[in-house]
């Protein structure tokens, strides 16, 4: 059945899309992830134009969210204090990310400035991400425990406004959380994602803030941070296609549930070296995009800023 | 049109044998448009489309229109074709449109220069009893705009002098080429406008899914000599209906109910899936 989408201006398979939702919800359920960085790549492949597949992502993430939020704060995993400093960071750095969007699109240079951001993330999450898990699988082998090392003073410390974060025990600066908010809405607003795989590590190894409490933190931001830029993906760039995301909404939902059940059955550090295998392809997918000589080197667009 | 019944008068008057062979029963009564041409009534063309308002609703999957006339005063022999030829265009409304070409940068392929065409249409689709080179030459075909290769596209006033010629012809190919690659630039095949008998003649024109909404231009032109003796315009609204224009109208209109809107529907599905799916305590 096809159904027309009235912001992307075009007909797809209603089934294709509730199954690209249910396989991206299927990967986010199995890893924990929100599936953005998978997501915006496959609708801009399947042909979706690129600022309604960003501004479009944002509303699955939203949803999916919305409800590991409410499982994390029920589980008291939420650092309310922490949360509200990288919304407030996570809002300025969506503004900027949607003004910017804005201007690329009219110089004509916003495909690709996606495209190198995905490489540019996907690639150095990915590769590290293979790294830390090969290391795990290893010393699981031959039976080492992995020590995290013991909490050192460095530069983060002489910073200003420091605070008492209680839940995560921690008293330190509010600058390094509210940078990282920022950094991940900015990265939220360009690249459509929902930057979990960003501001997960960042909080584990710059902040030091507990592993129980990350994830919930995390997910409080993108909540917020996502509520954001889908309101001004809407107001700013028209981007949004509430049909498409619904589809994808429904297909997500019923994917994640079964993704979470397969996940529970396997290994923390499998997990991630699959996960990781995953990013690495996607980012490989869209660099040899870049790299290979188009068929095609003109390409159409309408004209914006004057009633397009 | 004076030039259409100037260049009639000339043909009928070259042609006094044939023009004596009409039968007067399939003259009817002398139109207004035949006026100038006092000796023998002029042919002309009327045609209609098929579906003069369409609807792009939520299930719009493309439409195929047909475009129907007839020949009225016909001074053709016979029954066979040749005598005649009747050509459809079908035209979107025109758009201002960015082409960018792309080149090698350090490896990476990056857009790198840029023309705006004015005006451009948005579709554009072409129907002939045959192809349209042997029917007219390329003067007549430029003048009425008939021909992927004659479609009116000026670029913005800025490339004056910053580009070569053989580059802008570069970029409008790539027009012609991407449109047609999206089905929106349609040569139907040479017998894309087939007779009904003697006078009385169809073509049908496929609107694929992604035709860009607005109003739509049917041109009919008839042709006799390698000149065009008469033409007939018909127009088709192509609007949206149902959710389809509800929802693109409140995107568009009102942006900020649009994007609270959107939050709610998104953090209403997230609660709905955490109260349903994932009740079990944790």
């Amino acid at each position: 059945m096809n159904i027309y989408l009235p912001i992307a201006e075009m007909s797809v398979n209603a089934a294709l899309l509730l199954g690209l939702g249910w396989a991206v919800g299927f990967l986010s359920g199995m890893f924990g992830v929100g599936g953005g960085f998978l997501l915006t790549p496959l609708l801009i492949f399947m042909g979706v134009p690129s600022a309604v597949a960003v501004g479009t992502g944002s509303m699955p993430i939203l949803a999916s969210s919305v409800s590991g939020a409410i499982a994390q704060y029920r589980r008291r995993n939420v650092d309310i204090k922490m949360g509200v400093i990288l919304v407030a960071g996570g809002v300025v750095g969506s503004l900027i990310g949607v003004q910017l969007m804005k201007l690329l699109r009219q110089a004509g240079q916003f495909d690709l400035f996606v495209s190198l951001s995905y490489v540019t993330f996907l690639g150095a999450v990915g590769a590290l991400m293979l790294i830390e898990s090969i290391g795990t699988i290893r010393k699981s082998k031959s039976g080492q425990t992995s020590g995290r090392k013991t909490r050192q003073h460095s530069w983060m410390h002489g910073l200003p406004f420091k605070m008492r974060f209680h839940r995560s025990k921690l008293y330190i600066s509010a600058v390094p959380p509210a940078l990282i908010g920022a950094f991940v809405g900015f990265m939220a607003a360009v690249m459509g994602v929902g930057g979990g795989f960003v501001m997960v590590p960042a909080m584990i190894y710059l902040l030091r803030v507990p592993t129980s409490v990350v994830i919930g933190t995390s997910l409080f931001q993108i909540v917020f941070v996502m509520a954001v830029t889908t309101f001004l993906q809407s107001l700013q760039n028209k981007a949004v296609d509430v049909v498409l995301a619904l589809l994808l909404i429904v297909g997500g939902v019923i994917g994640a549930l079964f993704g979470a059940a397969a996940g529970a059955r396997m290994k923390g550090e499998q997990l991630r070296f699959m996960l990781a295998a995953l990013v690495l392809l996607v980012c490989l997918r869209i660099g040899w995009d870049l790299m290979i000589t188009p068929a095609e080197v003109y390409s159409l667009s309408p004209v914006f800023g004057g009633g397009g | 049109m004076l030039r259409a019944l100037i260049s009639l008068a000339i043909v009928v008057l070259a042609m006094p044998v044939l023009a004596q062979d009409t039968r007067p029963s399939r003259m009817g009564p002398p139109r207004p448009a035949a006026a100038p041409a006092p000796a023998v009534p002029s042919p002309t063309v009327e045609a209609d489309v098929s579906t003069r308002t369409l609807a792009v609703t939520t299930g719009f999957t493309g439409h195929e229109i047909v475009v129907f006339g007839a020949i009225d005063n016909s001074d053709a022999p016979s029954t066979g074709t040749g005598y005649y030829d009747v050509v459809v265009v079908v035209e979107g409304t025109p758009f201002p449109i960015v082409v960018r070409r792309k080149s090698d940068v350090g490896g990476v392929w990056v857009n790198t220069s840029s023309v705006t065409f004015g005006s451009v249409p948005s579709y554009y689709a072409i129907a002939s009893t045959r192809p349209i080179e042997e029917i007219a030459g390329p003067g007549v075909l430029e003048r009425h705009a008939i021909g992927m290769q004659h479609i009116k596209m000026t670029p913005s006033a800025r490339y004056k002098g910053t580009l070569k010629e053989y580059e802008l012809a570069g970029f409008r190919e790539a027009v012609i080429r991407l449109k047609k690659k999206e089905n929106l630039y349609v040569l139907e095949p040479k017998d894309g406008v087939t007779f009904v008998g003697r006078s009385l003649f169809r073509a049908t024109i496929p609107l694929p899914a992604n035709v860009p909404v607005g109003p739509l231009v049917a041109r009919t032109y008839l042709f006799h000599g390698g000149e065009v003796v008469s033409a007939h315009i018909a127009r088709v609204t192509l609007h949206r209906a149902g959710i389809e224009r509800v929802v693109h109208n409140f995107a568009f209109i009102y942006p900020a109910s649009y994007g609270l809107f959107a939050v709610l529907l998104a953090v209403a599905a997230g609660l709905l899936a955490s109260v349903y799916f994932y009740r079990q305590p944790g």
